[in-house]
């Protein structure tokens, strides 16, 4: 297995609100080898972008980072200060968000966007910029690179603006990206090219990569490994594949057996009922206890993310059963 | 319940009726154009072709999935179906009778046909009480009166499976599936024949999603409801209708029994469409079980002519550069269900 990438540890990130204290991240431990594609699945509220955000430390108050380590090969993220993660973010670690029409400057030219990103690096040419930016539009599948560097984000089309967002992203030959479910604003046929042309890059470039997505479906199709979260933790983890086969926490199996793809056309689709509780004051018990059909009386205290191996699970009563 | 009662077994009956509608969106003109124009200048119009001549039959009782990416006028349609939307040219008519006015500013004729958005946070006035909301509409409609409408709101609001006591919250102390059970509740209490649903259950999350599409699938079975049923997501068009319909660019390309569609697609972009749907990936070495469409859909300002899809097509000849196929019960096609808009249908 290729080296140790990233080391998260014991990442917590709390909101500080007026109505109590918002636990949006709890307690996130999860090790990126380099070159692997790691999804990071959960409904909204989940906690899969804070998780995100705190990894390049892009948390704002009332949001903060309260405790744990975030390594990347060895050097500590957190707690560094905003100078020292400039040159971290966009160069070593950078980021792919949702919506490609909020992240571009609407008022500068792309080329422009994109020599700012390399300049904010290194100190190139004018002409050694310009063919480096080129060189990833063409790589994004950008026709006409060229030319295309003096429009501006409003004249390309929602997939060709978040292929600019891709290409800005790789511009730095960075070491892992974080994929804000950047292909959710699209339409499917744009989705499935972007998906296949995210894969092939990460190959080429060998870059890792932390999808995040709501959609078991897109995620199983680029990652190798698989973290589920709820509530702002890790309910399960493990290999991508093996994880969907068999699910161990009965959230995952929840997810699983509802999607439509799963029943007969017409029946009615097996549903988690109720909702995710609020995250700010969660109690003693286990998170997902009141939409959950295994409870037990173990279920009243939180249970602990047990670890088999290459697959972890937090639950009293996992769905395979054969954990100790 | 429904106020206008269905015998048994008129199934077969065309209750909406969409025959050759257009519908094109031209921006109005600043002050200078206006005088370029007077004095006799071209004028650039930028009119934008949503729906290009469309004829679509909803039946009694069915469920029709509209299909299609973003821009490819889906929304268009349905908002021309729920008389929100006048028809630049065609018809539209609920029983022989069109379900808009006419004149320079057209109303809605009818009540009879009621729609669910997508968006439930953007939907539902939040400076008023979900009870009145539901109750506004029945009321001004006489189809409750002043003192029965609390008992009214409540039988729907049980309907969609929320409390009574509901009624007496408002939008922003429910959660997006919870308003998303008010906005059918409210579209519902007006007793409506047809329902058109546009992306109801797009902007939520997978679990809340799965109670809301069994939501749909009781009510249609408890209300015999006619319903269109607009949506991207093909996964849930498949679980839930009877019937589909593809659009692309405008136009209708394809439609017949859902199944049959899904199994057997005709027209290559229907084919292109369903494959480029990503899949539970579970088992087997390649990770990847989706073939990507080449190129963007192309703008509705300047459609390219003949066959909309010709430029995305692997099948394009001459004659769909320049002809535009009719929406026609091909030859090839045995089943008389199964229409295609295709010079070269696949299969």
């Amino acid at each position: 297995m290729s080296p140790v990438l990233l080391e998260v540890e014991g990442l917590s990130t709390h909101f500080m609100t007026r109505n109590g204290v918002l636990k949006a991240v709890n307690d996130v431990s999860f090790t990126l080898h380099e070159g692997e594609i790691i999804g990071l699945v959960g409904e909204s509220g989940s906690g899969k972008s804070v998780t995100g955000f705190s990894i390049l430390g892009l948390v704002d108050p009332p949001g903060k980072i309260v405790a744990g380590s975030v390594r990347l090969q060895g050097r500590e993220l957190i707690g560094m200060t905003d100078a020292e993660l400039r040159t971290v973010r966009g160069r070593e670690i950078s980021m792919v968000f949702q919506d490609p029409s909020t992240t571009l400057n609407p008022v500068l030219s792309i080329g422009t966007q994109m020599r700012l990103a390399l300049a904010a690096h290194e100190t190139t040419s004018r002409q050694a910029a310009d063919a480096r930016c080129i060189d990833v539009l063409n790589k994004v599948g950008i026709p006409d690179a060229a030319r295309r560097l003096d429009y501006f984000p409003h004249q390309f089309s929602g997939g060709m603006r978040q292929r600019v967002a891709i290409a800005i992203a790789l511009l730095n030959h960075p070491k892992l990206i974080i994929c804000d479910e950047p292909t959710t604003a699209l339409d499917v046929s744009i989705q499935a090219q972007i998906l296949l042309q995210m894969k092939t890059l990460a190959q080429d470039f060998g870059t890792a990569m932390i999808w995040i997505s709501h959609d078991l479906s897109t995620v199983s199709s680029v990652a190798s490994q698989l973290l589920v979260m709820y509530a702002g933790r890790i309910i399960e983890s493990g290999p991508a594949r093996d994880l969907l086969r068999v699910p161990d926490h009965p959230y995952t199996q929840g997810l699983l057996n509802s999607l439509p793809e799963h029943a007969r056309p017409g029946q009615p689709l097996v549903q988690i009922p109720g909702q995710m509780p609020s995250l700010i004051n969660l109690g003693a018990e286990c998170a997902f206890l009141s939409r959950c059909t295994k409870s037990g009386p173990l279920c009243q205290s939180s249970p602990a993310l047990r670890s088999d191996g290459s697959r972890r699970v937090r639950c009293h009563h996992p769905v395979a059963g054969d954990w100790q | 319940m429904m106020s206008q009662a269905q015998p048994e077994g008129t199934q077969d009956g065309v209750l909406l009726q969409v025959s050759k509608a257009s519908k094109q969106f031209a921006p109005s003109l600043s002050f200078g154009d206006h005088i370029a124009a007077w004095l006799g200048q071209e004028v650039d119009q930028r009119i934008v072709h949503a729906v290009d001549t469309v004829s679509l039959d909803l039946h009694r009782g069915e469920v029709l999935g509209l299909v299609g990416e973003s821009g490819c006028g889906k929304s268009t349609l349905g908002r021309m179906m729920a008389g929100i939307y006048p028809a630049s040219r065609g018809s539209i008519e609920l029983d022989g009778v069109p379900v808009m006015g006419t004149g320079k500013k057209p109303l809605k004729t009818t009540t009879r046909i009621q729609m669910v958005f997508q968006d439930p946070f953007a939907s539902l006035d939040p400076r008023v009480r979900i009870g009145e909301t539901i109750g506004e509409g029945p009321l001004y409609h006489g189809l409750v009166d002043q003192t029965r409408v609390k008992a009214y709101v409540a039988q729907w609001l049980e309907t969609v499976g929320l409390p009574a006591e509901a009624a007496e919250r408002f939008p922003h102390q429910f959660s997006g599936g919870q308003r998303q059970r008010v906005a059918i509740a409210r579209a519902l209490a007006m007793q409506p024949d047809v329902l058109i649903c546009d992306e109801p259950v797009a902007s939520l999350d997978v679990s809340i999603q799965a109670q809301i599409i069994n939501l749909f699938l009781k009510l249609k079975h408890e209300l015999n409801l006619t319903m269109l049923f607009i949506s991207h997501d093909l996964g849930v068009i498949r679980h839930i209708t009877d019937n589909i319909a593809v659009m692309y660019l405008g136009r209708i390309v394809e439609r017949g029994p859902t199944l049959q569609v899904y199994e057997n697609p005709r027209h290559p972009y229907t084919r292109a469409l369903l494959d480029s749907i990503p899949r539970l990936v579970t088992e087997g070495d390649e990770l990847v079980t989706f073939k990507a469409i080449e190129g963007e859909l192309p703008s509705p300002l300047a459609p390219p002519p003949g066959c909309h899809f010709h430029l995305r097509c692997p099948f394009a000849q001459e004659v769909c550069k320049s002809s535009v196929p009719d929406l026609t019960n091909a030859p090839s096609l045995p089943d008389q269900d199964r229409h295609v808009a295709c010079h070269f249908p696949i299969g």
